[in-house]
Parts: C-alpha cells; structure tokens; sequence
C-alpha cells in the first residue's frame, strides 16, 4: 500500500482529476462520508493554488502507516515564485487573487497534520495528512 | 459542459449533477445571469444534491451568483446541500451567512414564493 | 546484594513479618466483599514476593510484579498499600540490619545496598499505576464518545438534539455530523440544541455550537438553541461571544413554541 500516486497540475482540468484521485483512494482506504469530503476539497485548494500561483507542479497522495494508525498524505509541490510570508497566507481572509483567503488555512482545519515549507524563487513543498478514525 | 437551467413559471430551477470544474462553475454564472435577463425570473433556486465537494472557488462563485442575481432582482435559494459538504464549508471557514438555503427543491421554492409575497 | 545480608534478612524473615504486617494493617480494601483472609493471603503474597526478590533476583521485570499489582488493583485496595508496603518493608529491613551490624561504613553500604534494590520495584509500581491510569483515561474518553448526541425527531420538520456534558473538539465533530445527518434523515426545518446539561459554555464550546449552527443553516434549516441558564448568559456575554446570529430561548418549552410558529404548526387542545 505504499504506492504513490501523482497528478500533474498545469490547467484547470488537473485540479478535477487531482481531487477526484483523492476521492477514490480516500474511499478505498475506507474514509467516511465526512472525512472523504474533507480530503477531496484540500486536494482541490491545494491544486488550484498550484494553478494560480506557481503554474504548474503537481499532487501527489500517499496511503501512510504510523503507530498503528493509517491514513493519507497529500504532498503538494511546485517549482513556483515561492511565498514570501507564509504567516500571513494562514491567516483567514488573505487573498493576493480575489478568492475568499480560505485556501491554506482552511486546508489546514480540513486536515489533520499540516506543514509548509517555501523558498523564494525555488517552490513550496506542502504536506496534508488526514488519519482514519 | 453546460448545466441546464429550466423555467417554471417565474422561477428558474437548476440541478447540478456534475462534478463542477472551474469552468463550468463560471459558464453557469454567465448562462444563468443570461437568462435572468432573457425571461425576467423572480427566483432562482439552485439545488446542490448531487454535489459532493464545494471549495472555495466554488462557494465564491455561488456566492456571487447570488449577490449577481439579486442585484438584477432576483432572489436565489440554494437547496440540497448535504452534511459532508456544509462541514467541509465550516472547516474552511465559509459559512455563507447571507445566501437563503432550504432543504430540498420543494421547500426552496415555499422559500422563495413566502419571500416574494412578503 | 552481599550473600551475609541477604541471609541475614531471610534469617529474619518471622521478625520482619510481624512488624510489616502490623504496620500496613491500616489499609484496607474499598470493596467490602474482601474478607480478612483474602486480605492476610494478599499480605502474605505480598511480603513472599519481597523475599523472592531478595534471594533470587529482580522481580521487577519478569512480570510477576505487574500479576500482583493487576490483584490489589481488582481488590480495591488503595495504591498506598502498594507503596506504604514497601516502604515500611525497606525501614523494617533497614532497622534489622543496622541492629545487628553497627559498624558505620558497613551501615552505610548496606543501607545503600537495600536502596538500590528496592528502586526497580517502586519504579514498577509507577510504571504500572501511570500505565493503568492513562488505560482507564482513554477507556474513558472512548465512553464519552459513545455517549453520543442523539437527534430526536419530535413533531414534523421539528427535532431535538440534548446535549449532556463536556463538549471538546473530538465531541463537537462527533455532534455536527449527528445533527446534519439527523436533519436530512428527518427532513427537519427546525433543530433545538438544548444545552441546559452542558456544565461550562466557553469560547471554544461557543465556537463549536455557532459552527453546527452555521452548517445547519447551510442544509436549509433553522437552529434554535435553548437552555440557556443564567450564568451561561453571563459567561457568553462577558466573553464576547456574539450568538446574535441564531435565535436562542431560556428553554426547551420556549424554544419549541418558536419552533411551531416557525413551521406553521399549532398544539390544539381538544376536548
């Protein structure tokens, strides 16, 4: 079960097949209904902001193992301009793109673990893990 | 991908059963706001059932087709929303507050007839 | 240990027997069913497994501590039985020894000596009650879990979810999906969440019920949330939690005639 699998996110088009990967894994691991949810509306915020911001990068989702319990990790990365205050982009309400600043922060609650890790000019590498209940 | 938008009366029904990428998200702006123009509908009641994800592209598009809608005199219920979706809105923090919403169609449309008569 | 000091102890075993005994006769078990013997057998096991430990080695590792700890628990003894015992047992040892053997340095070795050997068996007896302890917590908290909030469907279109106890976030999540399925399932206009069996209202419960509220709300039906006593008031006020947003009622009775008029419906008397 340590398979990865990955989606290239470059249109609009990538974000639909990116969440609805996370969907089916998500139901094969045996998510509920709730938590399904959860983690298919991260993927989709997690890859529009790869789409708006960087252009281009790509999702990947992971089933992971730890300490007897299991899960799914969603990594996000691209090679983008970077972000230059992560504190402010988790912070509730913070848009540069005219959206509802719900994106980062709002993944964050979706999910169970949440790191960030961004350097300017270089890209932003983003892990997401939800554990089964 | 077009969402169909039916007439009734004077209201415009609209199911969604489509998974909605961005851009149909935002041809169904422009379509409905069209044909609120075209047929000069009171209410629209918008019903949700089928959809199993809102993010917040999503939920800002619907939020403004309301705003759009009224402004152009027309009031908008949103229907069917299911649990899975209204937490994950709660999770994200989008609550919604000033978009009317009711249980399924039928109810919507009691909605929108007690609103427009008041 | 010293082979003269451990003969030294066995030598005294009677002694030592009749001294410890008396000394942790005071403890004595929560559970009324446990007879005098079973509490003289207990003692007797007890002080065999200190000599076992003195003259064939460590007891505190091979589990047999752990069977013993696991038997005063389930006869309710107190955890003062387990720890009183051994340290009266080290006085009483320490005591016999240095009675016999009253060199200074010799004293001072062997009262080191006595230490060291009792540490592994105090450190087990912690080990084990913190073990036992966060086992009974998380037995606990799945219990809570369980005590579930259920919805209940009362008139048509109208439900009531009672809330009994503290609400943390693992419960409040818990709570939410009840209610949202309970209100699909029931087709519910109108939900009552009473929370007069709710102990403390802070900000963080506060948060979690206009949460629920809001995703109520998003289904397309109305939140009313009733019991709210006096000082629960004072607290939400005080603390700047704005609950302007949803209609709340002092109580249930009050809550559900809101909820009537909200769905068009009327309690007739008929003759």
């Amino acid at each position: 079960m340590d398979i990865q699998s990955c989606v290239e996110v470059c249109n609009e088009w990538d974000i639909v097949s990116a969440r609805q990967l996370g969907r089916n894994m998500a139901k094969e691991l045996g998510f509920g209904n709730v938590d399904q949810a959860r983690i298919t509306t991260a993927i989709s915020e997690l890859a529009r902001n790869i789409y708006l911001y960087a252009g281009s990068g790509k999702i990947c989702l992971e089933p992971v193992e730890q300490m007897g319990r299991k899960g799914l990790r969603i990594i996000a990365v691209d090679n983008g301009p970077g972000i230059r205050d992560i504190r402010k982009v988790m912070e509730d309400g913070y848009t540069t793109s005219g959206g509802l600043g719900a994106g980062l922060p709002g993944v964050k609650r979706l999910m169970d673990e949440f790191t960030i890790d961004s350097t300017i000019n270089s890209g932003t590498e983003i892990l997401a893990t939800k554990w089964l209940r | 991908m077009r969402i169909p938008i039916l007439k009734l009366h004077e209201y415009l029904l609209i199911t969604i059963q489509v998974e909605l990428d961005d851009q149909t998200a935002l041809q169904f702006q422009e379509d409905l706001l069209n044909k609120i123009h075209d047929t000069g509908a009171k209410g629209v009641v918008i019903d949700l059932t089928s959809v199993d994800m809102i993010d917040s592209f999503i939920a800002k598009v619907l939020g403004d087709v309301v705003r759009m809608s009224k402004l152009m005199g027309a009031q908008v219920v949103l229907t069917g929303i299911q649990p899975a979706v209204a937490i994950t809105l709660i999770d994200l923090g989008i609550s919604m507050r000033e978009v009317p919403t009711a249980l399924d169609l039928e109810q919507g449309l009691d909605k929108l007839q007690l609103e427009l008569e008041g | 240990m010293n082979a003269a000091i451990i003969d030294m102890i066995l030598n005294k075993r009677m002694e030592i027997d009749g001294l410890w005994s008396e000394e942790i006769a005071d403890y004595k078990s929560t559970n009324r069913a446990i007879t005098p013997y079973m509490r003289e057998q207990l003692n007797n096991e007890f002080l065999s497994l200190l000599f076992n430990h003195i003259s064939q080695g460590d007891i505190s590792a091979d589990g047999t501590l752990e069977r013993f700890f696991d038997k005063v628990l389930r006869a309710n003894m107190p955890l003062e039985y387990l720890t009183q015992g051994l340290q009266s047992f080290r006085r009483i040892v320490l005591e016999i020894i240095t009675e016999e053997d009253i060199q200074k340095d010799a004293a001072f070795e062997t009262y080191r000596e006595v230490d060291r050997w009792m540490d592994p068996i105090l450190n087990s007896v912690v080990e084990n009650s913190s073990r036992l302890w966060e086992r009974t917590v998380s037995i606990q908290k799945s219990a809570l879990l369980e005590l579930s909030a259920p919805l209940i469907p009362v008139f048509q279109h109208i439900s009531v979810m009672p809330l009994i106890g503290t609400i943390d976030t693992e419960r409040a999540k818990l709570i939410m999906e009840n209610l949202l399925e309970g209100v699909i399932q029931y087709r519910s206009q109108v939900v009552l969440i009473d929370i007069t069996g709710v102990p403390v209202v802070d900000t963080m419960v506060a948060h979690h019920i206009i949460q629920a509220a809001d995703a109520v709300r998003l289904l397309g039906s109305t939140c009313i949330l009733v019991g709210i006593r006096p000082e629960i008031a004072q607290t939400i006020v005080s603390l700047g939690i704005d609950l302007s947003l949803f209609p709340t009622k002092s109580t249930l009775q009050k809550g559900m005639a809101k909820a009537l008029e909200i769905t068009n419906q009327q309690i007739v008397n008929e003759k």
